[in-house]
């Protein structure tokens, strides 16, 4: 059942993305041609390619607010609002509602973040040699790989981007709660959802700052042996730790926001 | 499979401080044609979102065949929403995939010739179709299933007497016969001569459950003018003018 939910989610994506995805490649290509005009003279030339710049960043910009936009307004309406009509009476748990929205959201990012990095490669082209990245990456590759052995260093990079993935999953997370808290309201509820995630973020850094004033002195101590090691770990082992320390600090983070929204879907739905 | 179809004990729900269901005890059999019957605001709908999942009750119990609202009730209820509950940008045949997909009981074949004498064109896109259309729809997927419960808010409130009639045979002629169907509506005289039971429902309390025939033979009139009876008192009692 949450392959097909996740089948319905993709649908209504690709429909949302059909258009700025490709439209971003091709402003892209554009820009190559419009910025290697800039090297003649001519006013026109600059002309162009200043426009077609502006464009290009609108675009981007657009991608990623329109991102957000759609995580925000997928959940929402989808769940809170007359679609959850439908939604809430399909034969499935809330569990795997809000799990097919999140991946769907991360996927979209993704994509949205690769289209973004390509986009930007092909408009530096003519000026940047791409075997240049190509070198720094690799100058990377080797200074990682130099200080262990080739499984760490892609272990490392892995950890990384899971680590990132993470915290994108737990900042979506994060949205959902404070739109399921303020759908509990019976007035306002946009208004509530506001109101709540700034709440949440409240809430939250009080709660660290105050472990924080409690347990520092420990913590730092417990901390510091977890990724240095009392003899002083090797360095990659270090990177590990701390890496996989993040993202389970960042994941349970997650977790909380997944299983209060589950308990408000399951519990508490309140739909107009 | 549990001999009463649906139960509620105690249910209550209040939002706020405001009770919309106060106590309401309710069994349903199966195979019957059940009218929900009650002015606006009396609960109707409440107690139709709590028997989907919609709504969390405030106190009490639901069960539906024997079990507790969740994933196994929503996939024999059928369920009619009293708005549109679809995004714009699909086709007819786009909610007909999904049911196919969630719904073991729902039948394709039938939703495309139920199309057919409704004159809906199931490959249009929602968005260009207009409010009566788009109605006709949500009834071909809701009652293209051979459910065990269909649940039906409102389906005849917002149309012309013609049209109503026209709701009406479309649903007699497509449910599941060992399924009950339960109307809610507060235009009784339209749908009396279809109903087995039912139930009036005042300011979130059951009045009155009963056979059609019964309320005919015990009362010596018709649900509608019993209908009026009973909550017309309800404006002497009130006295506050």
């Amino acid at each position: 059942m949450f392959g097909k939910l996740l089948k319905y989610d993709f649908r209504s994506m690709l429909k949302q993305f059909a258009f700025i995805w490709p439209a971003a490649l091709v402003l892209a290509v554009v820009n190559r041609f419009t910025l290697s005009g800039l090297d003649s003279t001519s006013a026109t030339g600059e002309t162009v390619a200043a426009i077609a710049m502006f464009v290009f960043v609108s675009i981007m910009i657009a991608m990623f607010v329109i991102a957000v936009i759609f995580t925000v307004q997928r959940f929402y309406k989808g769940l809170l609002g007359d679609e959850g009509y439908l939604m809430h009476t399909l034969p499935v748990r809330p569990w795997a509602l809000i799990a097919s929205k999140l991946v769907c959201a991360v996927v979209l990012t993704v994509i949205s973040i690769v289209i973004a990095i390509v986009s930007i490669l092909v408009i530096v082209s003519p000026v940047v040699d791409i075997r240049e990245i190509f070198h720094v990456l690799r100058w990377f590759w080797e200074a990682l790989r130099g200080n262990t052995n080739v499984i760490n260093a892609f272990l490392v990079i892995l950890e990384f981007l899971l680590l990132l993935l993470v915290g994108m999953a737990q900042s979506y997370l994060m949205l959902y709660l404070a739109m399921a808290i303020g759908h509990l309201f019976n007035k306002n509820r946009a208004a509530m959802s506001v109101a709540a995630y700034i709440g949440i973020h409240v809430v939250v850094s009080m709660l660290l700052s105050s472990i924080n004033n409690i347990f520092g002195d420990m913590l730092g101590d417990f901390l510091s042996d977890l990724f240095w090691g009392k003899s002083g770990y090797p360095v990659w082992q270090s990177l590990h730790m701390s890496l996989w320390f993040s993202i389970l600090f960042v994941g349970i983070g997650g977790a909380v926001y997944f299983f209060l929204t589950e308990y408000i879907l399951r519990r508490r739905l309140n739909l107009e | 499979m549990n001999e009463l179809l649906v139960t509620c004990t105690g249910l209550t729900k209040r939002y706020g401080n405001k009770p919309a269901l106060s106590g309401v005890n309710l069994e349903l059999g199966r195979g019957r044609i059940v009218g929900l019957l009650g002015p606006n605001g009396s609960g109707k709908t409440t107690l139709i979102k709590i028997l989907c999942g919609l709504l969390q009750p405030t106190d009490g119990a639901v069960t539906i065949d024997g079990q507790p609202v969740g994933p196994y009730t929503k996939s024999i209820v059928s369920y009619l929403p009293d708005r549109m509950y679809f995004a714009d940008w699909m086709k007819a045949t786009d909610l007909f995939d999904l049911f196919a997909d969630f719904y073991a009981d729902f039948d394709r074949a039938k939703a495309m010739s139920m199309c057919a004498s409704l004159g809906v064109t199931p490959s249009d896109r929602l968005k260009t179709m207009s409010k009566g259309t788009k109605e006709k729809v949500q009834l071909v997927l809701v009652m293209a299933r051979k459910a065990q419960a269909y649940l039906l808010d409102e389906p005849i409130a917002g149309v012309d007497p013609a049209a109503r009639d026209f709701i009406l045979n479309t649903i007699l002629t497509n449910y599941n016969e060992e399924g009950t169907v339960m109307i809610s509506t507060h235009l009784i005289s339209d749908i009396e001569k279809v109903l087995d039971e039912a139930i009036f429902l005042k300011d979130g309390q059951v009045v009155l459950h009963n056979g059609v025939d019964s309320i005919r033979e015990q009362e010596g009139k018709s649900v509608d003018a019993l209908f009026r009876e009973v909550f017309r008192a309800r404006n002497y009692e009130g006295g506050n003018f």
